[in-house]
This record gives C-alpha cells, structure tokens and sequence, in this order.
C-alpha cells in the first residue's frame, strides 16, 4: 500500500466502507474524508471508531461537522503532503463531481507516494458492463486529473451478497484491467463470506459493516 | 433482470421513470437531490421532460400545467421545500388534476437539520393548503416498496385525478438496499384524460377549462361533495397496512417507514423476554387503516404503542381509530434523531409511563 490512498469510484459503489476497512486494517494515521456530496453515511460520523483505532479523522472541520452539508474541506487534509511521515486514506465523495477534490492535491503528487484506487460494484445500474466502467474511469481521470493506479472489486447486494456476486464482479473487472491497463489490486469481501477456500483476485480486504445496523 | 443496488432517492427517481413519469419539475433540497439529478440524467435521454425550476413553488405550479395538459408529472422535495409547494398541492386537488409527488422528510421546525425525520406526518396527511382536500400519502418502509409504490402511483394519481404523495424519511431516501425494478404492480383501468387543456389553435379539439375557482356558493358545495365521494372511494379502496406477529399479542406497536423497521427489531428482541408484540404498520397514511383497529382480535393487549421519528402526530390518527378500546401510549425522537430498537424494548417494558390515554 502506497503511504497515500485516494478511493474513488462511481458513488453507491462502497468506498467509504472500503476506506474504513482498509484504514483500520492497514493501521494508517489519518482518514480524510472528502465526501462533499452525500449527506449521510459519510466516514466522518465513524470517528469514534476510528479514533479508538488510533486514527484521526479530518473532515469539514466545521463544529459539528458530521451533521453539516457544506461544500467545504479543512485545510488539515493537505498535511499528509506535507508531513511524509503520515500515512492516510482519503475517501472521496462518488462519480466525477466527488473527484473533484482531487484536483487541489495534484501540485504535490509528483514528489508523493499516492494511489487512486477505483472502487467498483457491478450491482450499480452505472457500472454493470466493462464499457461502462471504463467511461466512468474517464470521467472521474478527466474530472479529478489523475488517472486511477488500481481497480478494488467491490462487488456486493449488501445483506443478500454472494461468494458468487465476487467471481462476477471479477469476470467484468478482468476485461477493464487488460483494456485499461489499471490492475485489480483489492477485493472487498464481508467477513461473513470470507473462507480460505474462496479465493479472490488481488489482496482481500475483509469487510466489516460499519454503517450496517441490524434494522437498517 | 436480476437484483441490483440502489440508494432510496435513485429508486423514487427510477421507478417513476417505470410508471410512465414524463415529465419531472424540482429544485434542489438534501436529503432528496439523487432524485432530480438521477432524472435529469434518464429522463433527458429518453427525450421526456426535465426542468430544474427557479423554486419550489415554480416546481410545483409548472407540474399544474403538465397535470392539465395530460401528462404524467412529479415534483419531489423534502421538508421546507414541500411546505413552499402546500398552495400548489391544493390548487391540484381543487382541478382535480393528478400528480406524484415525493417528499423525503428531514428534521423541522424551519430549516431543522438534514438528518431524517418523520416530523412531516401532519404536513403530508393534513396538508396546509386551504379547502376541503386530501392528499392520497403512501408511507414505505423499504426502498423495494418505495419502488412498487411509485410504480403504482401515477395509476392512483390518474384513476382518482388527485394528487399521489410518497413518504420517505431522508434515511430511506439515502440508503441502499438490493432491489427487483421488475416487481409486478396493480393494473388498473383508465379512462382517457379527456379533461385534459390539450388543444391549440393549430390543433383543435374540445374547448377544457381547468378551474379550482366557484364562485356561487352551491355550485362549490357541489363540487366539494364530489370530492368527498371521491376521498370516500380512495378510503375504500386504497387503504393499505401490514399487520405482523399479531397472533394474540400482549402489545401492538404502530409504526411506519423507518421507525417500522426499526421496531421489526424490537419486536424480535421483545419476543427472547417471551413478550408477545404485534405491529400495525400503515402503508397508507392517508387515508389511515383506521378499520384495522376495530377488527383486532386481542384479547390479552395490554396496550398500543405509537413509535414516531416525532413528537406524536400518526398518534392522533391512532388515538381515534382505537376509540378509547385500549390504552394508547407514545414513544418518539424527534429532531433528525433515529432510535434504537432497545429504546423502543424499554417502552414497551416501562409501558405505563407512556401512556398517553
């Protein structure tokens, strides 16, 4: 894992799961979250969680910013760039307009160490066809100006998801690699479907829900 | 087609475009802003009607023209803005003209929060136009019955000529849930929009008039009692409710949308303590399933609990269709707050003190 992460992906897609999981696991310092788009269910409202896992959140920087929809980011989250000895997650907001953000950081990527990873549920209506997802991987490049470094199968229909709904997902993701050249480099699979006998492609990120309820 | 994964406001917007939805006017508002901008994407591309309004009493007037010239239109808002649309929606009702119109409620008072709610039970069901008037209210409680519903609504909206609202909290509006978009729905007959203000000077057909104004008093009484025949036959027809565990319950639990599903879970935790508790979950909110509580065979309940995302509104409904039977207690958060399942356990276990009467 490069010491700096971007997710991004079409939104819906899981990133922010993703983003957690992976910042928990890989036991990186800071998660940024620059979810401007959604109003809920953003990484900011785990900053419990993620606090108790010895990672610091930065997100609007606004008071009570976990319940605010404005279109504003701290300027903490460019001190990843700045302190090389940070490693961090960032978890963009969904689709080109997420991406977005992405573009204020792009003066300090030449001499950082930073991955785009793209993010990708074929059960999304937006990215369930090879072609499909390569135009997405356009427009997030063309609205966040970097080019995404890696493909995460996140492949899943929540509390219903299958082993099966995985190998799908990998079968559609296998035609982008080769086409755009960006390797499948993760795969999200929730813990519950997760046995050595179930290989995925790439290294496997077991997911624990963290926005899953048992109502919701 | 298999199942895929939509987020809540993405279904509204989809399964309307299912329903025959032609032609979408809105503004802007969290939590509901998937809805416009999903259509303005779809429904563009099919070559219908997509207009991002300069408010949302625009929105709503401009569905008014739609409605009158024959179309299948929808507006959606949440809270504030559905406040800002009330004279619109009675003007609708007045002209007899039909709609769907999608409310995903957050926290109120005033501009309130963007956190969900179910503050605006009274807004929907009693609605702050003025007149005599209702508002046909669905209130879902999953986002594949949110699909169902708006698949079946411009059917309602069109058979009663009235306006169709679908409920959501803000929660249901931005979660996922794996969904069949194919799902049959109800077929039913429809008479042509013969009524419809259609013709132009190039293309002439029968002279309408589309009109909520009466000036002579028996004239609009007239008018008002053909509505009630019409509010009569919606009550009897379109009343929908789903009734759970309510084998010979020791407590009923009324609750819908998001609070529903969270008491799914209380009840389930409430029957390990080998406490019995049904539920009256109305899927209709207007008209309410108020016969339900006449018919319930319960002959060891102790009590009905209304559990609200508010201060107690759905309670008056429930209040007088249980017409002093059992004693009626309240349970609510209010304020963008969603309880906890052990929240509603403990007032079932501590009844008594929610008694309201």
């Amino acid at each position: 894992m490069k010491r700096i992460t971007f997710i991004t992906g079409f939104f819906g897609s899981g990133k922010t799961e993703i983003a957690l999981n992976l910042a928990i696991q890989k036991q990186v310092d800071v998660l940024i979250d620059l979810d401007i788009v959604n109003p809920y269910f953003r990484s900011r409202e785990q900053e419990d969680v993620l606090n108790r896992a010895g990672i610091r959140v930065v997100s609007s920087g606004v008071a009570n910013g976990r319940f605010v929809d404005l279109p504003y980011v701290a300027k903490e989250a460019f001190i990843p760039f700045w302190d090389r000895t940070l490693r961090a997650v960032y978890d963009l907001g969904g689709s080109g307009s997420g991406a977005r953000l992405l573009r204020q950081f792009s003066p300090y990527f030449p001499d950082s160490d930073v991955d785009l990873l793209f993010c990708v549920n074929i059960h999304r209506e937006e990215t369930d066809s090879p072609a499909k997802i390569i135009q997405e991987i356009g427009r997030i490049e063309e609205s966040g100006g970097m080019r995404p470094t890696g493909l995460i199968n996140n492949t899943n229909l929540l509390t219903e998801s299958t082993y099966e709904d995985l190998l799908e997902g990998e079968g559609l993701l296998r035609p982008v690699a080769d086409a755009t050249g960006i390797p499948l480099i993760y795969t999200g699979i929730v813990s519950s479907l997760d046995r050595d006998d179930r290989p995925v492609a790439g290294e496997k990120i077991p997911l624990r829900l963290y926005f899953k309820n048992t109502w919701l | 087609m298999g199942k895929i994964l939509m987020k809540g406001n993405e279904a509204i917007a989809r399964a309307a475009m299912l329903g025959g939805l032609e032609a979408f006017f809105g503004y802007p508002i969290t939590p509901q802003n998937e809805v416009p901008e999903y259509l303005s994407r779809y429904l563009l591309e099919e070559g219908k009607v997509f207009v991002q309004a300069e408010s949302e009493v625009a929105a709503i007037n401009m569905v008014y023209g739609a409605a009158a010239a024959g179309f299948r239109t929808m507006t959606s808002s949440s809270s504030p803005g559905i406040a800002l649309k009330q004279e619109g929606i009675t003007y609708l009702c007045g002209s007899e003209l039909p709609c769907v119109i999608s409310s995903v409620m957050r926290g109120g008072p005033g501009l309130g929060s963007i956190q969900p709610s179910q503050s605006d039970y009274n807004q929907a069901t009693r609605g702050g136009g003025n007149g005599d008037y209702h508002v046909i209210v669905f209130g879902p409680e999953t986002i594949q019955e949110t699909i169902d519903i708006l698949k079946e609504a411009f059917d309602i909206a069109d058979y009663y000529r009235n306006p169709v609202m679908v409920l959501v909290d803000g929660l249901i509006g931005q979660m996922m849930e794996s969904v069949d978009l194919t799902k049959p729905v109800k077929k039913r007959f429809l008479p042509e929009k013969d009524y419809a203000a259609n013709g132009t000077k190039n293309h002439p057909g029968e002279r309408h008039i589309i009109n909520s104004l009466y000036l002579e008093s028996n004239e609009l009484e007239h008018h008002n009692l053909s509505l009630k025949k019409k509010y009569d036959l919606a009550t009897a027809n379109e009343t929908r409710v789903e009734l759970i565990n309510m084998n010979d319950p020791d407590y009923v639990i009324v609750a819908f949308g998001t609070m529903a599903r969270v008491c799914r879970s209380a009840i389930e935790k409430l029957a390990e303590k080998n406490i019995r508790v049904g539920m009256i979950r109305p899927i209709s909110l207007w008209p309410f399933p108020s016969s339900v509580f006449e018919t319930m065979d319960a002959p060891h309940l102790k009590g009905i609990l209304c559990v609200e995302m508010n201060l107690g509104m759905m309670l008056t409904d429930v209040l007088v269709a249980n017409n002093g039977r059992h004693s009626v207690g309240f349970f609510g958060r209010a304020g963008g707050v969603v309880p906890d399942p052990d929240e509603v356990v403990d007032a079932i276990l501590h009844f008594n003190e929610r008694v309201v009467k």
